[in-house]
């Protein structure tokens, strides 16, 4: 069965001629619809230069990349933005948010951007919020708010549009550790209830434990995949610190 | 090592400081430009009868008072710049340079930026001053060259001047640093917008208000106390209970609010203020206007009160008209959801609230400053316009001697004398007279001599033969009357109502020598002087010489035009030598005057100038300084801007989009203030005009205005485009995706 995300022997080199630096050698893999999937690695493994790639904000030095039978890297840089409005729901480390707006109205710029009418707009937000727990905090303005609430936020700004593939990166790296676990149970139920196909990328193994499905990149490469199956969320948690240990940084890179 | 680190720095960051030297230069061109024509070594060829003394002082003082404001600007860009390096200083201070060197390095660039545009203000300066030159020159009628000439005295103050400025400002910015903590400095880019609460500063100014209209009721009982007359015109009657109801209605509905409603009474009364301060200021505004059309006999203590109510109630109206605007916009997006969630509407009303939220302050005193700029420059050359178009009135005999009879209250005392003392003068300096013209003026009816009142002063007589040796000496035809008719002249200031209602009301009148009948021609108006009226009269009477023998001489004028101009000590001198002879005031009442072209041209044309110099240059200083403070509010922003403007992208928002938005955020930003204050000033100056409406056409004339008008428009439309440019180009650059 084919996925939703298909990736074909990516490569992204940087710098010029005599001075190449290879961020991905060669990747392929594919991700499924209403999959959700991790993507780990050490610093310099290429993550996020994946996830640049996938979402269309950086270019390949070769290969294709398909979203719905639709390949991005042939996309003409001018409807590039309409593409992703369209197609992706970004979640930031950093949040992201707007400071000079609500967060019902940070939520509602992502609807608006993609002219969504008028009437539709609050409604939706209603929605989004219930489901999120952050009806009570929608008036708000960002400053005002804490971390895990900003990343909900933003979670709500993501995956308001109903994105065909949601990415995010790093989510807790900004977060405490309680916050990350409701954060990570509420991307978890939003992969779960509707359905979404999620990317996310992380260096943290109890974030990449929601996953069922985690990708160990090392240097620009995939080093091993692991499907968490019928394992519950301790064991595959183990699971992943063992490969980490494998990949080489031993314990030191758990964390 | 320091050294290499002050020039690379300054090097690697020539575009950063580019505002600053762009500034800095502005300001020392206009200084030395302006400075220029006061220097020692300027020698303008304007013709032995000027003085040029006279006006380098003037010049002198009026430029370093206005020049005063520019300290403002140089502290407003230095902390632009102190801003803007936070970042590198914190990093600095952390690999553990101590905060003293930083300062000093600090100092150094800037110092050394500062001599760039003192060095590039002072050429540009001596190429602007060529402008100046041409407008001295034309004002004092000469033919202009230009010439290159660098005047090292004012350089030396040029210089002088701001390297004392940048040694100040320096001072402040190395304090500044030293008690900056570390950790403020680090984070000082990452600075969220202030939350979005509100200044006080609008409550002071509400307070100062209802003061100021508690005082504007109380002048209105006052002067309704002292001047009401139930037998004046419905528009005064209107304007006396006017101007005590509008400030005492402001008052109680004010008063009414905080009792009725303590909680939030004040944001929401604002708009009702704002309404009252509009009224108040029309009431205030029709006291001049009134004043001049039924001729109301206060004095211009009260004139000048109105006045400053006027001005007092428009700073009110700007004060809350700005920082109400926030407010109409989250009301507007509050009604329409249409609106707010069309497109990036939302991003952009975010934008503009957050800001105008947190630099209400600053936006108010750049409209009142943008008020002053705009009328000082359309003032300037209506005030200038109106006093050489006067001077002309006045100076058209070269010599002109005139008596008054005012104070005199017997006949004998009458001035009756052919002033020799002149005669003698020429002849003496060997200055030849073209014309000469000895004349008296008469009263139709002696019994009218007594009339001293200021109103019923009788309209004054001139003989035929005395009227045509005065049209000749102008250059104007001769008239002639039958022998019981007699015909008018009249001032050029006076109206066409004000003729035709006198003319109808004089078709025949009484004289001591019988009746006269009005001629064919009733009235001729060329200028003819001011001194050929009796006092507070814009007419004169011309009758047949056989008439006037009969009538009573009450004034002697004589008026010579020279075979050539006099020279300037010559003129003082002949001056000084009959005010000796012929005092204002002499014991028996009669008071004497002598006018001398020389004299008047000097005077009035320095003065001229000095004003009509130092209003420009003030209004260019003023609008530098808030064009300047507009565009650096929004790049010191930058920071935040570019992380904003990210985010929209990653939300997908293609770049035409973003570029829309940041063209549309400038120009609310630079729109705001500009259309304020120039809708304010629009109203200013209509008011203006139409108080000296009479002036103007007397001695401007309309088409002169309109052009006047005109290239002043132009000239702030080119600063300002300018500007908005600049800070586009710059806005564009520093939120542009550097991934």
């Amino acid at each position: 069965m084919d996925g939703i995300l298909k990736l074909e022997h990516i490569q992204k080199y940087y710098g010029n001629e005599g001075n190449i630096t290879k961020a991905i050698k060669d990747i392929s893999f594919s991700v499924q619809a209403g999959e959700f999937l991790s993507i780990m690695g050490a610093s310099g493994s290429g993550k996020t230069t994946l996830l640049n790639c996938i979402s269309t904000i950086d270019s390949v030095s070769a290969g294709h990349i398909y979203l719905e039978g639709t390949d991005v890297t042939e996309i003409k840089p001018k409807s590039l933005a309409r593409f992703r409005r369209e197609n992706l729901g970004f979640i930031f480390q950093d949040f992201n948010l707007l400071d000079t707006l609500t967060v019902s109205e940070n939520v509602a710029l992502a609807l608006a951007i993609n002219k969504t009418p008028a009437n539709n707009v609050e409604p939706r937000i209603m929605d989004i919020a219930k489901r999120l727990n952050i009806s009570n905090i929608l008036d708000k303005y960002p400053y005002q708010v804490s971390g895990g609430q900003k990343q909900r936020c933003a979670c709500a700004r993501a995956i308001i549009n109903n994105p065909k593939l949601l990415l995010a990166d790093e989510p807790t790296g900004a977060l405490d550790s309680h916050s990350s676990q409701m954060l990570l149970s509420t991307i978890q139920s939003i992969n779960e209830q509707l359905n979404a196909t999620i990317l996310m990328v992380t260096h943290d193994a109890f974030a990449a434990s929601y996953a069922n499905r985690i990708l160990f990149l090392q240097d620009g490469e995939i080093f091993t995949e692991l499907h968490k199956g019928n394992d519950s969320r301790n064991s595959f948690f183990n699971k992943i610190l063992n490969v980490l240990t494998m990949i080489g940084g031993g314990q030191s890179h758990v964390c | 090592m320091y050294a290499k680190l002050i020039f690379k720095n300054a090097k690697c960051s020539v575009k950063d400081y580019l505002i600053y030297i762009v500034t800095m230069t502005i300001c020392v061109t206009l200084f030395y430009s302006f400075l220029s024509i006061s220097s020692r070594y300027y020698q303008p060829d304007i013709g032995s009868e000027y003085d040029f003394t006279l006006l380098s002082d003037g010049m002198k003082i009026a430029i370093c008072l206005i020049t005063l404001c520019l300290l403002f600007l140089i502290r407003f860009v230095n902390n632009y710049m102190l801003r803007h390096r936070q970042k590198e200083f914190a990093l600095q201070a952390i690999m553990g340079m101590e905060q003293k060197t930083i300062a000093g390095l600090f100092f150094a660039e800037t110092f050394i930026m500062g001599m760039i545009s003192i060095v590039l203000g002072i050429f540009l300066g001596a190429f602007c001053s060529q402008f100046i030159t041409a407008m001295l020159l034309t004002s004092y009628g000469k033919d202009y060259a230009l010439t290159w000439m660098l005047f090292p005295d004012t350089a030396m103050l040029t210089v002088g001047f701001f390297t004392l400025s940048f040694l100040v400002v320096g001072v402040f910015n190395t304090r500044t640093i030293w008690k900056t903590q570390i950790i403020d400095m680090l984070s000082a880019d990452r600075e969220n917008d202030p939350e979005l609460k509100k200044s006080c500063w609008i409550a002071v100014a509400s307070v100062l208000f209802e003061i100021f209209i508690v005082w504007a009721s109380v002048a209105g009982i006052s002067k309704a106390v002292f001047y009401y007359d139930s037998r004046f015109a419905l528009p005064v009657k209107i304007m006396f209970w006017g101007n005590i109801f509008v400030p005492a209605a402001t008052l109680l509905w004010s008063l009414w609010r905080l009792i009725a409603k303590r909680k939030a009474v004040f944001y929401t009364s604002l708009p009702v203020l704002l309404g009252f301060s509009v009224l108040n200021a029309f009431m205030a505004a029709s006291v001049p206007l009134f004043t001049n059309k039924y001729y109301l006999s206060w004095g211009t203590g009260t004139i000048n009160q109105y006045m400053m109510f006027i001005l007092i109630d428009l700073l009110f109206f700007i004060c809350a008209l700005v920082y109400l605007t926030g407010n109409f916009i989250i009301a507007w997006k509050e009604k329409s959801p249409e609106h707010r969630y069309n497109g990036e509407n939302l991003f952009f009303f975010g934008q503009i609230i957050s800001k105008l939220n947190t630099t209400s302050k600053t936006m108010t005193l750049i409209c009142i400053t943008l008020v002053l700029a705009i009328f000082l420059f359309i003032a300037a050359p209506i005030l200038t316009g109106w006093a050489s178009g006067y001077l002309d009135v006045r100076s058209m005999y070269d010599v002109q001697v005139f008596s008054r009879y005012n104070n005199v209250y017997e006949e004998k005392y009458l001035p009756n004398d052919d002033y020799g003392i002149i005669t003698d003068f020429l002849t003496g300096h060997r200055i030849e007279t073209a014309y000469d013209c000895t004349f008296h003026l008469y009263l139709p009816e002696k019994a009218d001599f007594g009339n001293r009142v200021k109103y019923d002063f009788p309209v004054a007589a001139v003989s035929l033969s005395d009227y045509n040796t005065i049209r000749e000496m102008l250059g104007y035809g001769p008239v002639s009357l039958l022998e019981n008719e007699f015909t008018t002249h009249w001032k050029s200031i006076a109206t066409e109502e004000e003729k035709d209602s006198f003319l109808a009301e004089h078709t025949s009148i009484i004289t001591d020598a019988g009746e006269l009948a009005l001629a064919g021609h009733s009235y001729y108006e060329e200028t003819i002087g001011e001194t050929a009226y009796n006092s507070y009269t814009d007419v004169i009477y011309i009758f047949p010489d056989s008439v006037c023998e009969k009538l009573l001489p009450v004034m002697q004028n004589r008026y010579i035009i020279t075979a050539e101009t006099i020279s300037y000590p010559y003129a003082l001198e002949l001056e000084e030598h009959f005010t000796a002879e012929y005092p204002e005031q002499t014991d028996n009442g009669v008071s004497f005057g002598i006018r001398l072209s020389t004299l008047q041209i000097n005077s009035t044309k320095a003065g001229n100038f000095v004003l009509q110099a130092s209003m420009l240059y003030g209004a260019i200083v003023l609008m530098v300084i808030c064009l300047t403070v507009l565009s650096l509010q929004q790049l010191l922003d930058a920071g935040q801007y570019k992380y904003r403007f990210s985010v929209l992208r990653k939300l997908g928002v293609e770049e035409q989009h973003i570029a829309k938005l940041i063209l549309k955020q400038l120009g609310v930003w630079f729109g705001l203030p500009v259309i304020v204050a120039i809708v304010v000033a629009a109203v200013i100056i209509v008011y203006f005009i139409h108080a000296i409406s009479t002036e103007i056409s007397a001695y401007i004339g309309l088409g002169t205005l309109i052009l006047q008008i005109g290239a002043t428009v132009g000239i702030l439309a080119i600063l300002l485009v300018c500007y908005f440019i600049s800070t586009w180009i710059l806005f564009k650059s520093s939120i542009r995706n550097t991934n």
